[in-house]
């Protein structure tokens, strides 16, 4: 009767949602006994946080509204790593996004029902210009892209910055280190909760037929998962790179154009809130399906709106920030342990 | 001429933070691991090393510390990739998110305030008295001599001169040969990716002990990120590493002349110097020399848990 352990190539669903769950709940006992160390009550901060999120429509409202960018920047990233490229940039592209449509917004006339569709396009290509360069790179002189999208992150918010606080600057001069009011934006239909929600989750619908359904999604599923087989078969392995790569830049640009069209009404720096780098833990809480990034981009808006209500219990961003990495990490050995049984023999 | 000798000053002082911290990603990449955790390790380093010198005010405590908390954290980052095998990828953002936001929290009591103690300048007899360049590169602190010279010169001849830096290279190029051949390939990813980790977070307290020196959150500004990006560029190699780093920090004091003399170009954009340059450093070099690229490709097995059992 000896048993030993055994390493199956993928977790059978149920043992790796029950890894997921188990890795959630360790991290936050884990960070419920830091907290406690601290001199906080864990118990009760959780019970404020459920009250808060669950127990009204703001709560709920509030969770509607973060969902929005969530879901953009989450499948933005699992997009890419279906063909097995790490996107890791949408923070830039979000921010390069919501430029272009605030540009739209600011400087072209017309009437609302024509500009909001022109800032969707604009937000759009302002995603996917900021991810070309390191597309081309990838795909022509094989360019880690991992480090390139990153990189131009940085590039990306001190660009907002600078022309939030420079040349865009509100010329009423009663905001500080914002753009003026946009004069167009996406209505509301419950509470503060905008038409962004349902448009987002038009196109996770669309990007996952579009994967499940078409011959190019079948080419990119085979790509992303044997580069090898992909190019004897005689698919253009760079050409489907190139094309889902300026998609996935595209939908965080989109994340960008929502959040100032609806949410925030203005461009300033620091207004992306970290979405683009909560989209990649979106991306793997979905395991990289578009359909997974709904539940995950809902369980993340309720893990940020819960780190919103600490705040006001006296708990810092940074403090929420390190909870995230840790559900993230535990996240990440959970999925690795649920690969693992034992068998007798 | 003053200003030349400034802007080598600068370059050296701005370079070397990142080196020590491209220096330990070399450790790590060398065997088989990438760790993207660099950013945060920095950021613990950082406070820790200024959390020391506001206890007492000893920065090679400071720098020591922080040595002993990457370490730490490294050990942690490691065990669960080498051991567990983990997704390398996921753990080092984790450890990134981690680290900045541990750093953050606990910082909060230090932000704003200078160090109370830093690093001093150590002048080198005669070398320091050569007219124009002499001051600027031979009166710097002892750290700078470390990274640059000391450091780099040490780890290019264990890595390429020893039995030892064969055995590392094997870990990193095929793990089943390195196995089979009785080189313990677990343990020795496991020492070198804490190793590298502990310079990375030295690298954090070179920053707030010798470089900037003070807490402010956010004072780490992606360098950890430049320092992961410094190694492809650098072909895996720590003496190109460190010239990266060096030609990296020419760079940023670039910005901070132009910031400094109020050139016409507003501070946002000189700030985007580094990472437009990092950018540029590594995709003009293999679109040039195509030939390089074979002498510059990563470790074979970079990035891939090691299973004795599936071969």
């Amino acid at each position: 009767m000896a048993y030993r352990i055994q390493r199956i190539p993928s977790a059978p669903p149920s043992v790796a949602f029950a890894a997921r769950g188990a890795a959630i709940v360790l991290a936050l006992v884990t960070a419920g006994i830091v907290l406690a160390a601290l001199g906080f009550n864990p118990l009760a901060l959780g019970w404020q946080v459920l009250r808060t999120t669950f127990g009204s429509s703001y709560g709920l409202e509030d969770v509607g509204l973060l969902v929005i960018p969530l879901i953009f920047t989450g499948l933005s990233v699992a997009v890419g790593q279906k063909i097995g490229a790490q996107n890791i940039g949408a923070e830039g592209q979000f921010y390069a996004g919501a430029f272009a449509a605030t540009g739209v917004a600011l400087f072209v006339p017309g009437p609302t029902a024509l500009i909001l569709p022109l800032m969707f396009v604009a937000g759009a290509v302002g995603g996917l210009v900021w991810i070309l360069v390191p597309t081309l790179a990838r795909a022509y002189a094989d360019v880690n892209e991992l480090i390139t999208t990153l990189l131009l992150n940085f590039v990306a918010t001190l660009m907002v910055y600078w022309v939030a606080t420079g040349p865009w600057l509100d010329p009423s001069g009663r905001a500080l280190a914002t753009t003026a009011r946009l004069p167009h934006e996406v209505p509301e239909f419950w509470g503060i909760v905008h038409w962004g929600l349902p448009v987002a989750v038009v196109v996770v619908l669309l990007v996952a037929a579009l994967f499940a359904f078409t011959r190019w999604g079948y080419e990119v599923r085979v790509a992303g998962s044997n580069p090898q087989a992909a190019r004897y078969a005689g698919m253009p392995f760079r050409r489907h790179l190139i094309v889902v790569m300026l998609l996935s830049g595209a939908i965080a640009g989109l994340a960008g154009m929502f959040e100032v069209a609806g949410t925030v009404h203005r461009l300033q720096g620091g207004i992306s809130n970290n979405f683009g780098y909560l989209g990649i833990m979106v991306a793997v809480l979905a395991r990289s399906s578009p359909i997974g990034v709904l539940p995950a981009a809902a369980l993340m808006a309720v893990i940020l709106n819960s780190g919103i209500v600490l705040q006001t219990q006296g708990i810092t961003v940074s403090t929420v920030l390190a909870i995230t990495g840790l559900i993230l990490f535990y996240t990440a050995i959970g999925d690795e342990l649920a690969r693992y049984r034992i068998v007798r023999g | 001429m003053d200003i030349i000798a400034g802007i080598i000053q600068t370059s050296i002082l701005a370079g070397g933070v990142l080196a020590l911290a491209a220096l330990g990603e070399v450790l790590a990449e060398r065997v088989g691991v990438v760790n993207l955790g660099v950013e945060g390790l920095m950021a613990l380093g950082a406070v820790t090393g200024i959390a020391t010198v506001v206890a007492t005010p000893n920065p090679m405590l400071g720098f020591a510390l922080a040595m002993v908390v990457g370490f730490f954290f490294g050990m942690v980052f490691a065990a669960t990739t080498v051991y567990l095998r983990a997704n390398q990828v996921l753990c080092g953002l984790a450890l990134t998110l981690m680290g900045t936001g541990m750093a953050a929290t606990i910082g909060r009591a230090y932000s704003g305030t200078p160090a109370p103690a830093t690093f001093p300048p150590i002048a080198i007899p005669y070398l320091s008295d050569i007219p124009l360049l002499g001051r600027a590169l031979f009166t710097q602190n002892i750290l700078v001599y470390l990274i640059y010279i000391i450091l780099p010169v040490a780890l290019h001849w264990l890595m390429f001169r020893t039995k030892h830096g064969l055995d590392m290279r094997a870990v990193g190029e095929n793990p089943a040969a390195a196995d089979a051949a009785g080189i313990p390939v677990n343990a020795m990813r496991f020492w070198y990716v804490s190793a590298g980790a502990a310079l990375a977070a030295g690298a954090g307290a070179y920053l707030t002990l010798a470089f900037v020196p003070s807490w402010s959150e956010g004072v780490v500004a992606g360098r950890g990120w430049i320092a992961v990006s410094l190694v492809i560029f650098a072909g895996y190699r720590p003496i190109n590493a460190v010239a990266a780093a060096l030609l990296f920090g020419i760079i940023t004091s670039l910005g901070f002349v132009g910031q400094a003399r109020n050139w016409p170009i507003p501070s946002p954009i000189l700030s985007m110097l580094p990472y437009l340059g990092t950018i540029a450093m590594i995709i003009v070099p293999v679109l040039a020399w195509q030939r390089m690229r074979r002498l510059m490709a990563a470790p074979a097995a970079l990035g891939e848990p090691y299973f004795r059992d599936v071969r």
